[in-house]
């Protein structure tokens, strides 16, 4: 993005907000302060955050007043000195300590109960496990879809997230249901939510989490009931329906998961590029403590189950273990590198993903 | 009255008292300590601001890659935690509160004043750690150090220099614990006849206050690190689930000193506040015990509301609910503090000299910074708004555009006794203008995207994963906020340029520039080496009635009608 296009998409947006502020609490939509509301407590922490503003724009707009009136008004001239006035006035005093503890004491319980409503999630709430590792999301249905930075929601049913950490701290939160959890190792934690529009969404990581934590955003996809029980049967199925002749196409579909660590243009990531490994196919690699071992299907899939076995020579010991990956994916992730010079990256360097050649009818299934 | 200029030039001052580096490096004088300070704080601000800069100008369009995701994580933390222990945190206290505060109090000196030497010497030690810690490799773990990504090499953070830093941090939290013990004993034992608890100027309660919690909190993040540097050394599973540890502790732990750190950090800066609004409206403070024991009450409430920093940690719903219960206790006194602020300047005769401008920057910012804590206290919407760049504007409002601005205020306004020397007023009120307005282009759009969404800590807001209508939500707001940074940088380099012009070419300062009546104001710009001769004694220091203006001084005097308290033998400044 060119500095000119920031400035005109600067201009637009504060021209958009400065109407939007003259329709603070407009529904649905987003509002000068907030995102768009996606969800059923969206409304009430909207309402919340909104009492609150206007209180603190009084009182704001009141001390500014004054401060500047004053300041104006009493400023030093000459043979002018400060006028005889009281140095203090106990009644004055107490009243502007009363007054805001009582404000006070509303905004505290308006937030507890909101709190409270964030915190309780409805008993027949559809239950989805999350587990945050550096620097991906992984979404389990029960049902046996497991997906990398996308999550699929049905709309107008509570979703429970159950959400654990691989490794070190992070903190789910989706801006547009106005909720966040951190996901702590050694820990169970949930957070829940109802969506109430379709559409999609971005979710992030809240925690700082070191190098890729800026890249630790999934998509959140609100579906239709319908829409939402097909695409998650398909989710599960797809990659059974792949031939074996095909696989490294669906490995190029899983290679999302590897993206944040892996390039495919041979560039230095937190790991070895899968442009690197792909060459040495065949061949022997070097490892941290000396050791060598020829580069084939049986090396990825030792590398998936046990990242921390052979390290790279110049790598550090970074990647969690994708164990619980079901075999077809591993071997369909192994038949892509070794297959990767049948594939092309656009102007950005990111691959492009050809389709499968059967056509998948989602609804499909075995 | 008219006398002592003249007649204190003749003799010498605390700066020309003795000569040489050894004079210095080995003074035992609160003064001479105090300007030492004053220079590291400033020293060390610079490349704080240096580093935020660069912060900004990542972030300026997203994309941008004039850092790598690590360098921009280890640039974040210096920043971070530069600012917080070695500029704000010793910036009031440590610098400006040595030198005022036992001139303000009548003393000849700190209680301690080998120990107040020491504790310049264990910044020192503590600051060299931190760049130890650089040359090691830096750290990337952010300025609170949170585990398992501090503790576990691994699977956190690689980079080798957080072990240096945590001593670092341990070694300054010992300057600041005998800094704190130090003002104790000169606060209870020094006072001069006269200076009751009553007569002291609120610059000297806010210290106080400040002091009580530097000695009793700074011990708990002493052992919270040492544990932390333990762990990372040695793996003893105390915050390390894989070693049975548990990382929440940590935050307990850390939140229960860093919590009063923010008082330790606001609390000298809404001293300073009340001494340059009553003394530049040339009035006496509006309601000076509500003013006093709101500030014991901050450092007292302030103990007691850490876990408002973990609302989302996995804490239970109960102590979150009481916590937030107890966090807004907490605004009722600095509520207090402004209304009567306000009430001061009601009536008064306002000078908009440069230290004025930056006090009434103070009474706009600190009221947005501590309104929009309503926002952070209160659970339905903290949930929403924590770790984005809402609560990184919010924290930016009351450190730096308050703590700290208050802190250059107070140089301001204290600068004519430290160096003896006028700066220039024009190029003064046209930097304080500046600063403000560069920083609320800073830091107001960033209360904007961050209630929009924008999570702190982020490198680049767009690539893989990210919705381009998201990236296109936060551009403009993050591009006029790095705007807003280079405006304030321009003003702060102009600021330290009129400065240091004045050391060499400023107009000689009067004893009482400005009129104030506290005690420092009596004795000549730059003092004596011993501030005091005799014992001073003490009238009601926010009573201006009993200056008048010189025109050959261009400052305040005594007015010669008016008798002095204890006139007679006890007045200090006769000889």
């Amino acid at each position: 993005m060119n500095v000119l296009t920031v400035m005109l998409n600067a201009g637009a947006s504060l021209a958009a907000a400065s109407s939007g502020a003259l329709t603070l609490g407009s529904s649905g939509g987003a509002s000068f302060w907030m995102p768009e509301r996606a969800s059923t407590v969206s409304a009430d922490v909207d309402w919340v955050f909104n009492l609150i503003t206007w209180v603190s724009i009084f009182f704001f707009v009141l001390i500014l007043v004054l401060t500047v009136y004053f300041a104006v008004k009493y400023r030093r001239t000459e043979g002018r000195g400060a006028e005889p006035s009281p140095s203090h006035h106990t009644p004055l005093e107490l009243t502007w300590t009363i007054i805001p503890l009582i404000i006070v004491i509303i905004i505290f319980y308006m937030g507890m109960k909101g709190y409270i409503d964030l915190r309780t999630s409805p008993a027949n709430a559809y239950e989805i496990n999350v587990t945050a590792k550096r620097w991906d999301w992984t979404f389990q249905h029960s049902n046996g879809c497991t997906q990398y930075d996308e999550l699929f929601v049905p709309l107008g049913r509570p979703v429970v997230l159950k959400m654990m950490s691989d490794d070190v701290l992070h903190s789910l939160y989706i801006p547009a249901f106005r909720v966040k959890q951190d996901v702590v190792p050694g820990r169970i934690t949930t957070l829940w939510f109802e969506a109430t529009r379709p559409g999609i969404y971005n979710l992030f990581c809240a925690e700082y989490c070191g190098t890729e934590h800026s890249q630790m955003v999934a998509v959140v996809h609100v579906l239709p009931e319908e829409e939402f029980q097909a695409r998650l049967q398909h989710c599960a199925q797809w990659i059974n329906l792949v031939p074996e002749e095909s696989l490294h196409l669906a490995g190029a579909r899983l290679f999302s998961q590897c993206v944040s660590c892996h390039s495919l243009d041979g560039s230095r990531g937190i790991g070895p590029s899968f442009r690197e490994t792909h060459e040495l196919w065949g061949k022997e690699r070097e490892f941290a403590d000396g050791s060598r071992r020829i580069v084939d299907e049986n090396y990825i899939l030792d590398s998936l189950n046990n990242p921390g076995g052979e390290i790279v020579k110049g790598y550090a010991n970074q990647m969690s273990s994708f164990r619980t990956m079901d075999d077809k994916r591993k071997r369909a992730l192994a038949e892509f590198i070794k297959r990767l010079d049948e594939f092309e990256l656009d102007a950005n360097g990111r691959l492009i993903v050809p389709p499968l050649p059967t056509p998948q009818t989602p609804e499909g299934g075995q | 009255m008219s006398t002592i200029h003249s007649h204190s030039s003749a003799e010498t001052n605390y700066l020309t008292h003795s000569r040489g580096f050894l004079s210095w490096a080995l003074t035992l004088d609160h003064k001479r300590i105090g300007v030492m300070y004053l220079v590291s704080v400033l020293l060390s601000f610079f490349f704080g601001g240096l580093f935020a800069l660069v912060v900004r100008t990542q972030l300026i369009f997203p994309g941008m890659d004039l850092l790598t995701r690590d360098q921009y994580n280890q640039v974040f933390t210096l920043h971070g935690a530069i600012m917080v222990f070695l500029v704000i945190i010793p910036s009031v206290p440590a610098a400006l509160g040595n030198f005022i505060l036992p001139i303000m109090l009548g003393a000849k000196d700190v209680a301690f004043p080998r120990l107040n030497l020491m504790s310049y010497y264990l910044w020192l030690f503590g600051a060299a750690f931190f760049l130890l810690a650089l040359f090691m490799g830096g750290i990337d773990t952010g300025w609170t150090f949170y585990t398992p990504y501090s503790t576990d090499a691994d699977k956190g953070s690689q980079f080798a220099g957080v072990i240096p830093a945590l001593t670092g941090v341990f070694i300054l939290g010992f300057s600041s614990i005998f800094t704190g013990m130090n003002f104790i004993v000169t606060i209870h034992r020094m006072r001069p006849p006269g200076m009751t608890w009553f007569r002291m100027p609120l610059f000297l309660w806010a210290t106080y206050a400040t002091a009580v919690i530097q000695v009793l909190a700074t011990p708990v993040l002493a052992i919270t690190l040492g544990l932390l540097a333990m762990e990372r050394a040695f793996g003893i599973g105390i915050f390390n689930p894989a070693l049975g540890g548990d990382p929440v502790l940590y935050q307990h732990f850390f939140w229960f000193y860093s919590h009063p750190a923010v008082y330790i950090m606001i609390l000298p800066a809404m001293g300073i506040i009340s001494e340059l609004i009553s003394v530049h409206s040339h009035k006496h403070i509006f309601g000076y015990k509500f003013i006093a024991f709101s500030s014991i009450a901050i450092a007292i409430f302030g103990f007691l509301v850490w876990g408002h920093h973990m609302f989302t940690s996995g804490q239970s719903e109960l102590i979150t609910v009481i916590f937030s219960a107890i966090t807004f206790s907490v605004s009722i006194p600095s509520a207090i503090k402004v209304f009567n602020w306000l009430a001061t300047l009601y009536k008064g005769s306002i000078s908009l000299n440069t230290p004025m401008l930056y006090a009434l920057s103070f009474m706009i910012i600190f009221s947005i910074g501590g309104l929009t804590g309503l926002h952070l206290g209160t659970l339905a919407t903290d949930i929403h708004l924590h770790d984005t760049y809402f609560v990184v504007a919010h924290f930016h409002y009351v450190m730096m555009g308050s703590a700290l601005l208050a802190m250059i205020g107070g140089l301001h306004h204290w600068w004519p006794k430290i160096t003896g020397k006028m700066y220039n007023e024009t190029l003064g009120r046209i930097g304080a203008i500046g600063v403000f307005i560069g920083f609320n282009l800073t830091f107001f759009p960033q209360f904007i995207m961050g209630s929009h969404g924008m999570p702190r800590r982020y490198h680049d807001y767009s690539g893989v994963g990210w919705l381009p209508e998201m990236t296109q939500l936060y551009a403009p707001y993050h591009f006029w906020s790095s705007v807003g940074s280079y405006v304030m940088a321009l003003a702060f380099f102009l600021t330290a340029g009129y400065l240091i012009h004045s050391i060499f070419r400023g107009r000689p300062a009067p004893a009482n520039p400005w009129g104030g009546r506290s005690l420092e104001w009596q004795c000549s710009s730059p003092p004596p080496h011993n501030n005091f001769d005799e014992a001073p004694t003490v009238g009601d220091c926010y009573d201006y009635s009993v200056l008048e203006w010189d025109e050959a001084q261009q400052g305040y005097r005594w007015r010669p009608d008016v008798p002095r308290p204890g006139a007679g033998g006890a007045n200090p400044y006769k000889h």
